[in-house]
């Protein structure tokens, strides 16, 4: 997933500490249901000082029963910016196409991704 | 959908104590982040500086909720009240909004009639965060106990929902 360089505004870039002292597990445990050797990898991540790979995301998902971008939110709205920046530019270029059903559904389905971020 | 932001988004809370000092990390309308109780050796002021300024630096919160030590009814020790000068210094020098709540203020806006322990106190926000704090509530002390470390999460907690209620 990169590395954690820059960080959203408002949220954490993850929220792997609460739900793992909601739930009263050590970082042990939680690195033994990962099927990680010690506690300090998670650790690191509870620290920002490192992000999981998908499938480490998906495994806090099924610990913490929450959804990834819950769990990463900072993460996830930092990724979800980005995201509708590019389909916004992308929607531009459409604009610049000739006009047919295929490009006109392109345009809805790029406007409605810049939109859903942007409105928020 | 428009999301309204409230004023401070991450409240950091601190309630020292005499074996270093509970704190409280709030975020949104009523989200509990992050909890717990910092015990310091030697010199506890220095250490426990040093751990409010991790906390600070980790979290980077708006605003920093204490309890003001030099209100009416305060009965803090003279290193607490010291140590209290030092973080709004370091928590100013950072440029981070400092609150103080006095004891009264705490206690008028958790009951009814502002009079209760501070167990009283604890109940009321371990129901309003069961899922993270119904396991940390001590059993009621008795008069020939010494208070539980984990009281201090309460105060903390408390503390840094005031700036939402006031």
């Amino acid at each position: 997933m990169g590395s954690s360089a820059s960080i959203h505004m408002a949220q954490l870039p993850n929220y792997l500490l609460s739900n793992r002292k909601r739930l009263t597990l050590s970082q042990d445990e939680v690195a033994f249901l990962l099927g990680t050797q010690s506690g300090a990898k998670v650790c690191r991540y509870e620290r920002f000082a490192r992000e999981p790979s998908l499938e480490m995301a998906l495994a806090f998902e099924v610990i913490f029963q929450r959804s990834a971008s819950e769990l990463f939110d900072g993460l996830y709205k930092k990724v979800e910016q980005e995201v509708a920046a590019r389909a916004k530019e992308l929607a531009a270029r459409t604009d610049r196409q000739k006009p047919n059903r295929r490009t006109a559904r392109k345009r809805e389905i790029l406007t409605n991704i810049a939109n859903n971020v942007f409105n928020q | 959908m428009n999301k309204i932001q409230p004023k401070y988004f991450r409240i950091l809370a601190i309630a020292p104590s005499t074996v270093g000092f509970g704190f409280a990390v709030l975020e949104g309308q009523d989200t509990l982040v992050d909890w717990g109780v910092k015990k310091v050796k030697g010199d506890k002021n220095v250490e426990s500086l040093s751990k409010a300024e991790k906390l600070i630096a980790h979290y980077q919160p708006g605003v920093l909720v204490l309890e003001d030590a030099s209100a009416k009814n305060s009965r803090r020790s003279a290193r607490i009240r010291k140590l209290y000068q030092r973080i709004i210094k370091m928590a100013v020098n950072r440029k981070i909004n400092v609150k103080l709540f006095s004891r009264d203020q705490v206690m008028k806006a958790f009951i009814a009639d502002g009079r209760g322990t501070k167990h009283a106190l604890a109940e009321i926000i371990a129901k309003r965060f069961p899922e993270e704090l119904n396991f940390q509530l001590p059993p009621k002390r008795k008069p020939w106990m010494s208070e539980d470390s984990r009281m201090n999460i309460f105060d903390a907690v408390a503390l840094a929902l005031l700036p939402r209620l006031w």
